[in-house]
């Protein structure tokens, strides 16, 4: 098995905004925005990178 | 747990749909319970600010100091700059006023709390309850205490980032063309006209448009929504905001004061906005207009059907999908038509170049129309560019 790519959200206020884009368009439903906190759930996120168009700052990353 | 309670009707978000729901659920005589996760109803405001007058009568919400000015008309800019002006009059009301969202959040959930509504801040929802097959309430964290409010009743009214519909296995995904991803900034000592709400429309803003809403003299959001399937690079909706602000001197010399960001989504309406014990609202149903990505009158609109059917369920005990299929309905014979005619106006303006735009633009310019709509804009512009319309032959 190829290991998943890894995936980055700068959630520490640097870039994120806490705006919920990437959280709405996930079509698994595996990003958790909790006020000034966004997580991601690692097993279930198929590094699509659909979140990674959605933010409007560029706070994604996946590599 | 000790703290576990019942109540009629639970409403999960308080943002314009969710108060609204909740104010006419309270109205017509359920017991409400509405929650909100942050702290502060209405704030940070993630909104253009922009909004539609015609339709505050109807559902109950008067005009107050969320009113921040009213404007005269639109003005649409094709890509180079050709300008074509909506009156308030041709648009039927579409335009009307700027607003300070937060303190609009705030009135509707002040008529909520007027009309009987309980309200819990800094409490989310983490789950829903569901026994055989049936909504019944929802798990809830108020201060990071977890208990269980059990309801009848269920309203998903938790926004563009939803997680009730799909905790409800209601389907609620959306494509990548039927999304926006939105920035606005707050900006100052910038040359706005606060007798307009300014729209910019081509390869500026791919999918989307460029907005400048006036919020005083020299004061306004401007803002930019793109289409997500169109976006080629992390953080473009940034990128073609600043470049666009950079192109504009009027704007360039500004300062930004404050900054918002979002998604909008773009698409038609769910396919199913109700299941057993539960009912969908607002941005959460996908109410949002899909061509000018304005999402409060439809929440609000919806809202008081969504209200007024939640009270009747409660009342008569019949939580049933079957029973809930008065607001499926209800809020379908008043918004849906629009819904999937803007859809496919969408669906079609995303495709055209930005030859085509400045053509569509010039050849309104030119022309007095008494009431705009789809078959008097595309006369207009047969009159002029033939060839144009030749596109927009679905429409007529």
């Amino acid at each position: 098995m190829p290991s998943k790519k890894s995936l980055h959200i700068e959630s520490s206020g640097q870039l994120c905004i806490y705006c919920g884009a990437c959280v709405g368009i996930c079509p698994l439903n595996c990003i958790y925005l909790d006020e000034t906190r966004i997580t991601f759930d690692e097993g279930v996120c198929t590094r699509c990178e659909i979140c990674v168009k959605a933010c409007p700052v560029g706070a994604i990353e996946i590599g | 747990m000790a703290r576990d309670r019942t109540t009629d009707v639970l409403v999960i978000g308080a943002g314009p749909a969710g108060s609204m729901t909740a104010k006419w659920a309270a109205k017509k005589g359920a017991r409400v319970v509405m929650l909100e996760k942050r702290q502060e109803i209405g704030s940070p405001v993630r909104c253009g600010e922009g909004m539609s007058k015609d339709w505050l009568a109807d559902v109950g919400i008067r005009p107050g100091r969320w009113v921040n000015l009213e404007v005269e008309g639109a003005r649409i800019y094709s890509p180079s700059e050709k300008v074509f002006e909506i009156n308030e009059k041709q648009a039927g009301n579409e335009v009307g006023y700027v607003v300070e969202r937060d303190e609009f959040d705030k009135q509707l959930a002040i008529d909520a709390a007027n009309a009987g509504v309980e309200i819990l801040l800094k409490t989310s929802a983490v789950a829903i309850l569901k026994e055989h097959g049936r909504v019944v309430g929802a798990k809830i964290k108020q201060f990071g205490e977890p208990y269980e409010i059990r309801a009848p009743i269920t309203i998903g009214a938790d926004g563009f980032e939803s997680q009730v519909g799909r905790w409800a296995g209601i389907p609620t995904n959306i494509a990548t063309r039927d999304m926006d991803t939105c920035l606005q900034y707050r900006m100052t000592n910038v040359d706005c006209d606060v007798r307009y709400c300014d729209f910019f429309l081509g390869r500026v803003a791919p999918g989307g448009y460029v907005w400048i809403f006036p919020k005083a003299e020299g004061l306004a959001n401007v803002g930019i929504g793109v289409q997500v399937s169109q976006v080629q690079n992390p953080a473009d909706a940034r990128t073609y905001l600043d470049r666009w602000i950079d192109k504009h001197p009027g704007y360039a010399k500004g300062k930004k004061i404050d900054m918002v960001g979002g998604g909008v989504s773009i698409s038609p309406p769910l396919r199913q906005t109700v299941a057993d014990g539960i009912m969908l609202v607002g941005d959460a149903a996908r109410m949002i207009d899909p061509l000018t990505g304005g999402g409060i009158a439809n929440g609000c609109i919806a809202g008081k059907i969504c209200g007024t059917v939640a009270a009747e369920a409660a009342g008569t005990g019949d939580v049933s999908k079957e029973f809930l299929q008065r607001y499926e309905k209800g809020w379908r014979a008043r918004l849906e038509e629009k819904l999937y005619r803007n859809w496919l106006a969408k669906e079609k303006l995303v495709t055209l170049s930005d030859e085509t735009f400045d053509k569509l633009v010039d050849a309104l310019a030119g022309v007095k129309l008494e009431k705009l709509n789809v078959h008097n804009i595309l006369k207009a512009v047969h009159a002029k560019y033939p060839e144009v319309t030749k596109e927009f032959e679905a429409f007529l």
